[in-house]
């Protein structure tokens, strides 16, 4: 009892590591993707393939790959790039490359989630807004938006718990700086050390757990005010359909 | 506990004496040339590929070689994946806590520092400096405590990724073995360099072994006695580290 | 020119490479395996999670909620480790003596005699399983609502014409419910290509591990060619690797769907 609450202790700070490549790039992502669903969307040949390229490979990659080949990427570039302007150290620190190729991955992910969502808009209300008299920008903020972004919250839900999973391998892919480690290499530094695996890796695991809850709680009553509109509100339900 | 095996460790089954032993396998990391690495067809060399086949041959034993990741290299002994290390490992106090070492056979080496070419280092009052290890060596411990404060320590997985991250410019400077060092510097003609005081640390490399496994142990340090006294180890050093020994020869 | 040709060829295939390329069966394998220890493990789920006995359906509902609630990599590390201890464990009540218990001067195993020695074919095994319980608890689910998708009707008529519960349950709920099942199984097979990258995380030398190794730099004429960070190369043909496979696994998965789907009203595909 006394180990687990050691342990409980001692992965408290690791957790925050997981946390900030979470909300670093949880809000970049979403921005990135609502131009790529709509990129996907455009009549414009070459957004539409450049999108659409996008969003496949980003898909269709393992996002372990995607996190060696960026850091040996940006490594690579570095005496050319980086140097000159100075910023070195900050593009290549894991706290800014971790949140970078997790913003490039969910953007792909939480796009093909909205243009799924885009092209269930209802076709009337978007004949309706043109009726109107509405310009394209206010169509859009006035009317897909709202039907949009109801329509893929669920969905979106899951990409986030999804995404904060992800956070998981950040560390096992690039160079630890000092004492910052996440739950991974915490709970692997831990089991190296006296071999328990069924405590090191539960507790990790209930860390996740917990956050995952917490996560489907609040975008739950995000959801719930998002229809309040409704009679019946629905449920965001823990069903997950893509991930990385 | 990461590990990982080669699926074709090659085995080297000397012949001589048909001792009924069990296979003695030998783990090492295959990235830390000219040590140990993996040459073009794959297969582990290097000097301690090379000193080890010898110890089997000397004390007739079949080994195996099996490459492990330097990270998890001592837990896996423990765990009993593998018999002895010989993986340019230090014998060093902190170490003597968890697993036992033969005698060295290769002499106590300073750790140095190295920079690129063109930059500058105030490496007497060192501060704010992004300084490059591999982790769980005695350059990582020594640089947590004596520089953690005020640098950035930066720890990699293997020392030829620290390597590649000082030759692209994300390091001020790497901490490493001398020995390991020396070659790279000499290849780099003049891209890589010495710099700063050389860091005394550790006692030599010698073989780790599991406490419990004395007789592994002795049978090892036999060997390794007899190789230094008929020049073997020196040949070897000779051959391997240039410019290094003989440190055994009377 | 022909010499350049002459050397890349050389060294494109030399040793390391060859092994490098080699290591790609490990990840085909574990896919293969992982892929239908999924569909048994979600079968087995769905089947729990339909059980009337209410800790069976217990069972099923924790199992898919409990592994989907923690990170893949997670259970992935976690699932051969404790597999592998609890055999020691059991081993070691048999084999361990009071004095062996005595000799063992590291915290695990209880005594050398109960090691296991593990090596690749173990892990790619366990590896496969972990990959199986995982992504299982995903096929659980698709599979359920599978399940549940199947028209009332068809089961009725089954039972209508005498068939026993097994016999309902076996020829025609499981049989009808595939169709149904595809397009979520397809999604759990693409995870699964992309969590065979996590193979050299368990004990395995596989492309990500030799992709790296080809890659770091080298500046000794005795180890090899000399060259510098070449890294990022090396992980790009991986990158490219994985999205053909997404890419052919798609193209498969269509025609199966196709194939499938023959015979059945169109609506049941969506």
């Amino acid at each position: 009892m006394q180990a687990f609450l050691d342990d409980l202790a001692m992965m408290a700070p690791a957790v925050l590591f997981n946390l900030y490549f979470a909300a670093a790039s949880i809000p970049v992502g979403f921005v990135l993707a609502i131009f790529l669903a709509l990129g996907k969307a455009s009549s414009n040949t070459l957004i539409n393939r450049l999108s659409r390229g996008y969003i496949y490979a980003f898909r269709g990659s393992p996002l372990f790959i995607q996190f060696f080949m960026f850091y040996s990427l940006a490594l690579s570039l570095n005496m050319t790039v980086w140097r000159p302007l100075g910023i070195s150290g900050f593009v290549l620190h894991p706290l800014f490359m971790g949140p970078l190729v997790l913003v490039l991955n969910t953007a792909a992910y939480t796009a093909e989630i909205f243009y799924g969502a885009l092209r269930a808009v209802p076709r009337g209300a978007i004949e309706a807004a043109r009726a109107y008299g509405m310009s394209p920008s206010q169509q859009f903020r006035r009317v897909i938006w709202p039907n949009l972004i109801r329509l893929a919250w669920p969905a979106y839900t899951n990409e986030v718990v999804f995404l904060f999973h992800a956070t998981a391998i950040v560390y096992l892919a690039l160079p630890v700086v000092g004492g910052q480690k996440d739950l991974m290499i915490t709970a692997k530094d831990l089991f190296e050390r006296d071999f328990n695996a069924f405590l090191h890796f539960p507790v990790a695991a209930l860390y996740f757990l917990a956050v995952s809850l917490v996560v489907f709680f609040i975008f739950g009553l995000i959801y719930q005010r998002l229809m309040r509109h409704l009679p019946q509100p629905g449920r965001v339900r823990f069903m997950p359909r893509w991930m990385r | 506990m990461k590990k990982i095996m080669l699926a074709a460790a090659a085995v080297v089954a000397l012949g001589g004496s048909a001792m009924a032993q069990e296979t003695v396998r030998i783990a090492t990391e295959g990235a830390y040339a000219p040590w140990n690495f993996l040459d073009d067809s794959g297969a582990p060399a290097g000097f301690e590929i090379d000193l080890g086949n010898a110890i089997c041959e000397q004390a007739s034993l079949s080994c195996e070689w099996i490459i492990n990741d330097w990270d998890s290299i001592i837990p896996n002994l423990l765990a009993g994946n593998y018999d002895l290390i010989m993986a340019g490992m230090s014998i060093t106090d902190e170490r003597l806590v968890t697993i036992d070492f033969t005698q060295n056979y290769f002499p106590p080496d300073p750790s140095r520092y190295v920079i690129l070419a063109g930059t500058e280092l105030d490496f007497a009052n060192l501060s704010g400096a992004r300084v490059g290890v591999q982790g769980g060596t005695i350059q990582a411990s020594y640089a947590e405590t004596n520089l953690g404060p005020n640098n950035t320590i930066i720890t990699f997985a293997t020392a030829d990724q620290a390597m590649a991250d000082l030759a692209a410019g994300n390091l001020d400077t790497i901490l490493a073995d001398g020995a390991y060092l020396e070659p790279v510097v000499t290849a780099s003609g003049g891209g890589i360099e010495f710099a700063g005081e050389d860091v005394l640390i550790g006692n030599g490399v010698g073989a780790g072994v599991r406490k419990d496994d004395g007789d592994l142990k002795a049978t090892v340090d036999a060997a390794i006695t007899a190789l230094k006294r008929d020049g073997t180890v020196d040949t070897l050093i000779a051959k391997w580290f240039e410019g290094h020994g003989p440190y055994f020869a009377d | 020119m022909f010499d350049e040709i002459a050397f890349w060829f050389a060294y494109l295939t030399n040793g390391k490479h060859l092994t490098w390329y080699a290591s790609f069966q490990f990840t085909i394998i574990a896919a293969l395996l992982g892929g239908a220890l999924a569909v048994v493990f979600g079968l087995t789920g769905a089947t729990l999670k339909t059980s009337r006995f209410l800790p069976l359906r217990l069972i099923g509902t924790t199992y898919s909620a409990i592994v989907r609630g923690v990170p893949d990599v997670l259970f992935f590390l976690f699932f051969p480790l404790a597999f592998e201890q609890a055999v020691e464990w059991v081993v070691a009540t048999q084999v361990c003596t009071v004095e062996s218990i005595a000799a063992q001067s590291s915290a695990w195993p209880p005594c050398r005699e109960a090691n296991w020695f593990l090596g690749t074919t173990e892990y790619l095994l366990l590896a496969s399983v972990s990959l199986g319980l995982v992504y299982g608890a995903f096929a659980t689910n698709v599979i359920h609502g599978a399940m549940r998708a199947v028209p009332h009707g068809q089961l009725e008529a089954a039972r209508a014409y005498g068939m026993s519960a097994r016999q309902v349950l076996w020829r025609v709920h499981i049989r009808q419910m595939w169709v149904y099942a595809l397009p979520g199984l397809s999604n759990v097979w693409m995870l699964i290509i992309k969590a065979t990258s996590l193979l050299s995380l368990l004990q395995i030398a596989d492309i990500v591990l030799w992709a790296d190794r080809l890659g770091a730099p080298n500046f000794l004429p005795a180890v090899g060619l000399v060259h510098d960070d070449w890294r990022w190369r090396y992980y790009l043909v991986l990158f490219v690797f994985y999205i053909l496979v997404t890419w052919l696994s798609e193209k498969a998965f269509e025609a199966i769907m196709r194939r499938a789907g023959r015979g059945i009203l169109s609506e049941a595909r969506g």
